[in-house]
């Protein structure tokens, strides 16, 4: 018996509630479950038993909490705890059923809301995989969170000798889970990671769950799994009140609509699962229609690629060397800036690309996913030629992404596709190959086609690949233009594949740029383009696809145009800006006007006499008034962050103009081990900066370790450390025992709510920053002005 | 899940160490950053009423391992025969708008925040009620929190698990104490089938009476 041949012969069913079983037998809110496996397995036997005996073909094993942190104090290993939970299953078993490993979730949130990593979730997963390796399946429930879900999958799928793997996550009534992971994307990026089985269970009763489930029959071609509650529970006693009979009649909407595995979740017992089998069992499994979009997503938000969708393509170094000068320092938040302002402009891809020599670009990929998935749920391609960073990049993107790209020689179709499959991923192909990009469309086309087939081959759906025909510059090759739109057209028609090309090559070496990259764009969507590759912050461009959309009857009764464009046409920003100084402008805390007169100002003199002359009294104005009290935080910060994008100008105009930074010192930053507070922090960073220092920000939850070789590696003289909880305050206080010892002439100063001057003098310290502005103060002491 | 149609705006400003009026920059900033967190939280709030059982070590909420420790919640439920514990969360939501607030400008960033613990407050505000007028039968006191004068912050694991919070509303605690998603509140509500004099907590039983910035300028946080 395995679950396959179960499959195909029908339903599976699956057990009923343990723990609301055990509660009901005195186990106590709170308790640990897992352990009766030891103090009663008698016990545990018999529900098994009786589910089965009630028509179960699979047990769950008493597990749902068995993994490392969760069992950290009962005194038993996670090994002997799951393998009692087997034995006790497989004593009901008996050979008349499956014994699953029954997997919940961790108990921790993840990074970045939480300070579990990614990596460290994998691990746990896999001790719990490795020790279950005599269960005939293992089964991931009652997620919530699709990142966390994919470490386990991919643990699975690493550990678990090649075993069925069923997911089911918890979702509210919005059809969302907790962490806001659309029903959609759930399906779309499991079914992309090769589970055998999706569904839905917890959280709601049997009648609640209907429209999701049908929801999630839409999104996939797996058995679907539904395993509800017996209802909600009563607030004041617990108890879930839906009889076993009424269970069973609900389990008919399920079977019209396709479901094949079907259990109960909380509050449910042998009686509600005796029931469900019944009604199913007299019914015949239907078979689903299934048609699955071209789609792409991040856990919160799914892409359809039904009209054209813009990819942004601004997170790129070629050319742009304040980009470069960001790799180099690590600076993320640049990154995440470009991604918001990309997003804000209308893209609905990000493209991805951190790549130049001299850097980590696997550990830069991962990190950049990691940031900019926790900010925007706009989905992501990664672009990139290292098949490290590529995988670094795929392991933690959370959804289904692009690969952009593979191209039509061995080495990439061996390289690239096999990582495609893998992940799940969508992918992008270059219609070139060793020999160069072929003149002719006939010549693009047979590259196409030639990896379809091996994408085909490897078993991903010809939905996910995308093919890009190349723009070359038409200055250089003119005839070349309407070759690459033919051969998009033959692709999009004869292939029935999705096209991308970015269009911004199309002008190089052309005055007025911006009118033939419009002109083209315009031409190419026209000829099928799906996937424009461009600048959203250029608005023309940008206007060119909605427009588009609305002509091609996308957008339908012109609501996205108007929305765009159907308003009053605003005043130009006027005399506002001409009038106004820059001190004005960050006194007034207007980041655009002083981003604009800054600008303005660089005409005539250098990067540092404007920061000298104009920002640097600016801020000292709006301190000494805070210290006052004529202003309050929130307007010092507003100058702050007015002063930044001026700041922001200036750094673009040095790095252009190839010269030094002057740095007044370098400061490490971060928030100690534990606590993830960091606003003040990034406060003070932002003020420092703006005042000419270097700032090594190593963000939050930062182990003592990296504080001491952070400092030793960038030879700063100052440490800055911020805490905002009574009990993360040991970890600062290790952090400057460590300091001390490692790095003698390193100068200390804390801050956060919870510090008193008086603490920090006890801890160590050298200084105790009651504001951000006392910061700079210190600084500045540190320093010598 | 409950409904929050608006930021007590009043609140929030404050948290931001705002005093007095803000100006229109910092208002129209602060409107924006309402929008976005409102249609970014998911307000969500799980109860459940325990008997209690007292004895020398603390009070336990039966059919739990919740026990409360300390003289500060002893006094707080002095009378109560029951203890209706509340954990309430804005969901991750909060949590990605401040991140995306703070990427894009520190202002934002700030008043994101603070709007963010005005609300959590609001939905906590708005739970309790619910909860208490399915409970007619008892006398209800004020809202005391894991972490309030000598009652400990290290209880907040067994709290959790004494209102299935992790599965009913997808609230955990980390190592160090600290509930998340970040927005979030617990909430021990004593309950008594006579009349609660409804004792106010001062200053001096509060973790931050030293550094508080509200009593040195002579002021209260509430």
């Amino acid at each position: 018996m395995t679950v396959d041949t179960l499959l195909t012969s029908g339903f599976l069913m699956l057990d009923g509630g343990m723990g609301t079983m055990l509660q009901a037998n005195g186990l106590e809110m709170g308790g640990i479950p897992e352990l009766l496996n030891f103090t009663h397995p008698q016990q545990i036997t018999d529900i098994h038993r009786a589910y089965i005996a009630a028509g179960s073909d699979v047990v769950y094993t008493n597990t749902f909490g068995a993994n490392r942190l969760k069992m950290a104090k009962t005194g038993r290993s996670v090994q002997e705890i799951i393998s009692a939970a087997i034995r006790n299953a497989r004593a009901a078993a008996d050979g008349r059923a499956l014994v699953a490993l029954d997997i919940g979730p961790i108990g921790q949130l993840l990074e970045p809301t939480g300070t579990l990593k990614f990596e460290e979730a994998y691990d746990i997963f896999r001790e719990q995989i490795e020790a279950g390796k005599d269960a005939d399946l293992y089964v991931f429930e009652t997620m919530t969170d699709l990142l966390e879900v994919r470490a386990g999958v991919l643990a699975a799928k690493e550990y678990g000798d090649g075993k069925p793997i069923f997911v089911t996550m918890s979702f509210e009534e919005n059809g969302r889970t907790f962490t806001g992971c659309e029903i959609s994307a759930m399906a779309l990026t499991l079914e992309g990671l090769g589970v055998s089985a999706i569904g839905v269970n917890c959280s709601l009763g049997p009648v609640e769950l209907v429209p999701i489930v049908q929801e999630l029959c839409r999104w996939t071609s797996l058995p679907v799994i539904v395993k509800p509650n017996a209802g909600l529970p009563d607030p004041v006693t617990g108890q879930h009140s839906f009889a076993p009979k009424n269970f069973g009649e609900c389990m008919k909407p399920y079977v019209e609509m396709g479901v094949q595995i079907f259990g109960g979740c909380c509050g449910t017992t042998p009686d509600h699962i005796r029931e469900a089998a019944q009604t199913i069992r007299s019914m015949t499994p239907v078979q689903r229609e299934i048609s699955i979009p071209a789609a792409v997503c991040s856990a919160n938000r799914t892409v359809i690629i039904d009209m054209p969708r813009i990819i942004g393509e601004r997170i790129n170094p070629t050319g742009k060397k304040r980009f470069k000068q960001a790799l180099l320092e690590h600076d993320t938040d640049y990154i995440l800036g470009q991604a918001i302002a990309q997003v804000q402009a209308g893209a609905d891809i990000l493209d991805v690309n951190v790549g130049m020599p001299d850097i980590d670009e696997a550990e830069m990929m991962r990190t950049c996913v990691k940031a900019i998935q926790g900010i925007t749920a706009t989905p992501l391609q990664l672009d990139t030629t290292k098949p490290d960073a590529l995988e670094a990049g795929l392991r933690v993107y959370n959804g289904k992404p692009i690969v952009n790209s593979v191209n039509g020689e061995e080495e990439s179709l061996n390289t690239v596709l096999p990582l495609v499959k893998k992940y799940g991923a969508a992918v992008v192909g270059l219609t070139l190959d060793k020999d160069g990009i072929p003149k002719t469309a006939e010549g693009r086309f047979a590259i196409a086609k030639k990896i379809l087939d091996r994408a085909l081959a490897l078993g991903i759906r010809r939905e996910d690949v995308y093919i890009d025909c190349l723009t070359l510059t038409a200055s250089a090759e003119q005839a070349g233009v309407m070759e690459t739109l033919k051969a998009l057209t033959r692709v999009k028609q004869e292939l029935g594949l999705r096209t991308v090309l970015g269009v911004s090559n199309i002008s190089f070496g052309l005055p007025s740029r911006e009118l033939v990259n419009k002109t083209f764009l315009t031409m190419a969507l026209h000829a099928g383009l799906d996937l424009p590759i461009i600048n959203p912050n250029t608005e023309s461009m940008t206007a060119a696809v909605r427009t588009y959309r609305l002509l091609a009857n996308h957008d339908r009764n012109a609501v996205e145009y108007i929305a765009h464009y159907g308003g009053e046409t605003p005043a130009a920003p006027v005399a506002a800006a001409q009038n106004m100084t820059l001190p004005e402008a960050i006194a007034a805390g207007l980041g655009h006007e002083a981003g604009e007169l800054t600008a303005a100002l660089l005409k005539d003199a250098s990067p540092m006499d404007v920061v000298n002359t104009h920002l640097i009294p600016a801020l000292d104005r709006a301190g000494a008034e805070f210290e006052s009290g004529k202003i309050f935080l929130p307007q010092l910060i507003s100058s702050a962050s007015a002063a930044q994008k001026a700041f922001e100008v200036i750094k673009t105009a040095i790095a252009e103009s190839g010269t030094e930074t002057v740095s007044r010192g370098t400061v490490v930053i971060a928030t100690v081990k534990g606590d993830i507070h960091d606003i003040g922090k990034n406060i003070v960073k932002v003020l420092l900066e703006n005042y000419g220092y270097t700032v090594i920000d190593l963000g939050k939850d930062v182990p003592c370790e990296a504080v001491v070789q952070a400092a030793a590696a960038h030879h700063a003289p100052l440490v800055g450390l911020s805490a905002l909880m009574t009990t993360t305050l040991p970890s600062m206080e290790e952090t400057i025992r460590l300091l001390r010892a490692q790095c003698p002439e390193v100068k200390i100063m804390v801050g956060g709510a919870v510090l008193t001057a008086d603490y920090a003098a006890k801890i160590g310290a050298d200084h105790y920053a009651k504001d951000a502005k006392e910061a700079v103060d210190i600084a500045k002491t540190v320093f010598g002005a | 899940m409950i409904s929050l149609t608006a930021v007590d705006r009043v609140q929030a400003l404050r948290y931001a160490g705002m005093h007095g009026a803000p100006d229109a920059h910092l208002s129209a900033l602060t409107d924006i950053c309402e929008k976005r967190l409102l249609s970014a939280v998911s307000p969500r709030s799980c109860e459940r009423v325990y008997a209690l059982a007292r004895s020398p070590k603390g009070i336990l909420c039966k059919g739990s391992r919740l026990l409360l420790t300390g003289r500060d919640i002893e006094a707080h439920l002095e009378g109560c025969s029951h203890a209706l514990l509340l954990c309430v969360t804005l969901g991750e939501g909060a949590d990605r708008a401040i991140r995306a607030a703070q990427a894009e400008d520190v202002t934002a960033g700030l008043l994101m925040d603070a709007m963010a613990s005005a609300a959590v407050e609001q939905v906590c505000d708005l739970a309790e009620a619910a909860m208490l007028a399915k409970l007619p039968e008892f006398h209800a006191a004020w809202r005391f929190s894991p972490g309030y004068g000598d009652l400990p912050l290290d209880i907040q694991g067994d709290f959790l698990a004494a209102v299935d919070a992790p599965r009913r509303v997808g609230v955990c605690v980390s190592d160090s104490g600290l509930l998340l998603p970040r927005k979030s509140v617990t909430a021990i509500i004593g309950l008594s089938d006579k009349p609660l004099e409804r004792h106010r907590m001062g200053c001096s039983a509060c973790n931050l009476a030293n550094t508080c910035p509200y009593r040195a300028k002579g002021a209260h946080c509430k």
